[in-house]
């Protein structure tokens, strides 16, 4: 026990030290007679506007924490579609862009404007599919999607995304770490920092990718934990094989031996801490345990085998393959075993036309066949489990596209696409603590700026973390003499309008 | 010769009365030039000399409540206190309806001819556009917002203009009060700190302003039992979510859970528990949610918690 409170206390000293930079041996030359005599005025702030104290014993980084206020969820699945599917073809119904179909585009759509991708002038692109009203909220969407149609009611659809960026990977970035740059700790990382894991023989902040052929463009920062302590990053698992790899034992290493092996390495290590005192080191034996632990859970929570036959036909799933299917039915095994934060990524919506796997009139229809079914499936399947009551889904891409024809060196091409659009993107959500069978937001007639309640992804997650019970202000960390917060430093809005 | 000199260098004098009255006319042709020139300085002046009244808004009006703060946000940066472009401010009732160097902005119920209304109505692009170009223009409800406002005489005292868009609600964060949560923690904290000790990540709080607890031994499986849930009874009015799917939990805890007075969501999923738990809970007025999956809890027993309008996941006709 005395053992135990030392390395909290070295952990902590260690920190202050880190956090004491030559910016505050600086600051306190200059201002501090100014600060001696002003020190009753400017007293630090303490009670309602004091740091939330984030400090754990560091040999259980993830035990949980309980959040600022009571939360209206307890996890979060973040289903990303990587490379951005068409809110034109899926959501944002445009009746008007319709009527337009093979015009030239108006000059102040490109003047003095940088597209990706786009030459010239473009040709206005019509809907690809027709839309029509589905639910009893009567909410519009396109025939792309038969099953989401299903869940209509549950969705809280927002039409009206915005983002600065106009290239897959810092977009992604901006979704996931709230920073075009790579560095920041992401949104699962901050979760899980902020509130810890349910379980402690999983990670608290798991990520399934399917599709693989065409990879994450931001790669692993997308998931990486920044600034944070490492032990608060992603963990990639994979629904067919080992889920970790090198998690299992070499085929002639029992559990005992292994558990010996720990042992000696804990050992090892415990000497380094106290030796240097380092919380990574501490950190590290805590990851080393976990993976030990996770030998047997992780196999079992991915192991899709033991679903009945109609639930892996419901989500459609195939034990042994990699899909977004199985990556699903996995996500909702997660969720039922406490961990705070499941990412899926699913790849392959990057609709320019120019491949043919890239056309909306064939890649974009591909990609929706693979992915209508599961996420509906799993939208059902939790809330019969009444586990959707204290979950929140999020789907959506990284920027919205055009409401042109993409002609890439001014030329037509051969199968049809949209370029990056950062201006607008629909995206939904589902789950506790949000309206249901809602739009929110709208575009103009042509889908091309927002008309009405623009949402920045740093509104988003203002309202991510103000439904799982944190002020995004005051979820911080102290890194490079700033207080460092997902929101990052302009003001973002909890969007109240979508909360139920 | 010489009288004549000196009256003569007499009348070359002016008298003070003729002084002072050339002063007078000039300072006020100046004045008067300046109030035709420039509208602002003469409602200023006839306002500080107290021949005009200084137009207010009453706090309670549409203009206060509705238009000034789309003016705070998108145009006092350079039409306020810090700055005057174009002499024009719109920083308070008495500076809007006045308007700026080129004339009023805004023409009471003529929604026409408000150059204000109008200018932050052009097109982004547009060189006349307001806010300019780079700066975020108005949504489209603060311009029916404003343009409502004009349209009804553009009053200080207006309370509410029918079909006006609906007011943002902005989320009011609950305030911590550490000090008073560790109060209402007081009575129940070694009880708390021992049994969360023996029971590691079983009980936390629901959070860190409050004194509820959260019951979560999902984890624990099997190897949680009805004497486990007995052994948290101490604590079983402050919990208010208690998670007990997957444990060896039966119908012997009814009692615990009745005693749970304030339990607003109960999971007992994959349990062994039966209708005589259920029945246990028609006491249970906060409960909002009961989810009963893989359970032998039936329709019937689960039918007037449904009819009291609690959420009902799983048992008898369930999905």
């Amino acid at each position: 026990m005395a053992d135990r409170k030392d390395q909290a206390f070295g952990h902590l000293d260690l920190l202050k030290i880190q956090a004491d930079t030559r910016r505050h041996f600086l600051g306190w030359g200059a201002g501090g007679l100014g600060a001696l005599f002003m020190h009753g005025a400017f007293a630090a702030p303490a009670g309602e506007n004091a740091p939330l104290n984030f400090n754990r014993n560091p040999a259980t980084p993830l035990s949980v924490l309980p959040p600022q206020f009571p939360a209206k969820v307890k996890r979060v699945i973040y289903l990303h579609m990587g490379g951005s599917p068409s809110q034109l073809e899926l959501f944002d119904h445009k009746p008007i862009l319709a009527k337009f179909h093979g015009h030239d585009c108006p000059e102040s759509f490109i003047k003095g404007k940088r597209l990706a991708f786009i030459q010239g002038i473009p040709k206005l692109l019509g809907p690809m599919f027709p839309f029509h009203r589905a639910g009893k909220s009567g909410t519009w969407i396109s025939d792309r999607l038969p099953h989401l149609e299903g869940a209509i009611d549950d969705l809280c659809i927002i039409k009206s995304m915005k983002t600065d960026q106009f290239n897959h990977a810092p977009a992604q970035l901006l979704v996931h770490t709230g920073d075009p740059r790579t560095g920041h700790a992401s949104l699962g990382s901050w979760v899980t920092y902020g509130l810890g894991s349910e379980n402690q023989n999983l990670p608290g902040f798991i990520v399934l990718i399917s599709n693989g052929g065409t990879t994450a463009n931001a790669g692993k920062p997308l998931w990486g934990s920044g600034f944070l302590p490492s032990v608060y990053q992603g963990v990639a698992c994979r629904s067919a094989g080992e889920p970790v790899l090198f998690l299992d034992n070499p085929k002639s290493v029992s559990r005992a031996e292994r558990r010996k092996v720990l042992d000696a390495v804990d050992e090892i290590n415990q000497q380094t801490y106290r030796e240097f005192g380092n919380p990574e080191t501490v950190t590290r034996i805590a990851q080393y345990e976990m993976a030990f632990r996770m030998q047997l859970e992780a196999s079992d929570a991915m192991d899709i085998h033991r679903e009945p036959k109609a639930v892996l036909e419901r989500y459609g799933a195939e034990p042994g393959k990699t899909s977004y299917a199985n990556n699903c039915l996995v996500a909702r095994r997660l969720a039922e075993r406490g961990v705070r934060y499941i990412q899926l990524y699913h790849w392959g919506w990057d609709s320019h036309g120019t491949p043919v796997d890239e056309g909306l009139n064939v890649g974009l229809v591909k990609r929706c066949r693979e992915t209508d079914q599961p996420t509906a499936a799993l939208l059902a399947d939790l809330k019969s489990r009444g586990l959707l009551e204290d979950t929140l889904i999020v789907w959506g891409g990284e920027f919205g596209r055009t409401p042109m024809w993409e002609n890439r060196g001014g030329q037509e091409m051969e199968f049809i696409g949209r370029d990056h659009h950062p201006n607008c993107f629909s995206i939904w959500l589902a789950g506790g603590g949000v309206k249901r069978g809602i739009s929110y937001g709208e575009t103009d007639d042509m889908g091309y700026e927002i008309a009405r309640n623009p949402v920045e992804l740093r509104d988003l997650h203002a309202t991510m973390l103000y439904l799982l019970g944190f002020d995004h202000r005051r979820l911080n960390y102290s890194y490079q003499g700033l207080d460092q917060k997902l929101t990052g430093v302009k003001p973002a809005r909890i969007v109240s309008e979508i909360l139920a | 010769m010489g009288d004549s000199g000196i009256s003569g260098r007499r009348s070359g004098h002016l008298s003070a009365f003729v002084y002072f009255s050339c002063v007078a006319l000039l300072t006020l042709a100046g004045v008067g030039l300046a109030m035709l020139t420039r509208p602002a300085f003469g409602h200023d002046m006839l306002q500080w000399i107290g021949l005009e009244s200084v137009p207010q808004a009453q706090a309670t009006s549409f203009y206060a409540r509705r238009v000034a703060p789309v003016f705070e946000t998108h145009c006092t940066s350079c039409h306020g206190d810090k700055r005057q472009k174009s002499d024009l401010r719109l920083d308070s009732f008495a500076a809007v309806l006045r308007g700026g160097k080129h004339d009023a902005v805004i023409h009471p119920g003529d929604v026409k001819n408000s150059e204000l209304l109008v200018r932050i109505s052009l097109p982004a692009l547009d060189d006349r556009a307001m806010p300019p170009s780079g700066k975020t223009p108005l949504t489209e409800d603060e311009k029916t917002v404003i343009k409502l406002w004009i349209a009804h005489g553009a009053s200080g005292s207006l309370r509410d203009i029918p079909g006006a868009p609906k007011p943002v609600v902005e989320v009011e964060i609950p305030k911590l009060d550490p000090a008073r949560t560790e109060k209402q923690r007081a009575p129940l904290a070694a009880q708390m700190l021992r049994l969360q000790k023996r029971f590691p990540g079983v009980i936390t709080y629901e959070a860190r302003d409050s004194a509820d607890l959260e019951i979560d031994a999902s984890l624990k499986g099997r190897s949680f039992g009805d004497a486990d849930l007995q052994a948290l009874s101490p604590l079983a009015a402050r919990i208010v979510a208690a998670n007990l799917s997957g444990t060896a939990v039966g119908d012997a805890s009814a009692p615990v859970l009745a005693a749970m007075v304030r339990l607003k969501s109960l999971r007992l999923s994959g349990t062994k528990v039966s209708d005589a738990t259920i029945h246990a809970l028609d006491e249970a007025k906060t409960l909002r949610s009961v989810t009963v999956v893989d359970t032998s809890v039936t329709a019937r027993a689960l039918a007037p918690l449904r009819a009291r309008g609690v959420a009902v996941y799983g048992g008898g006709d369930g999905p």
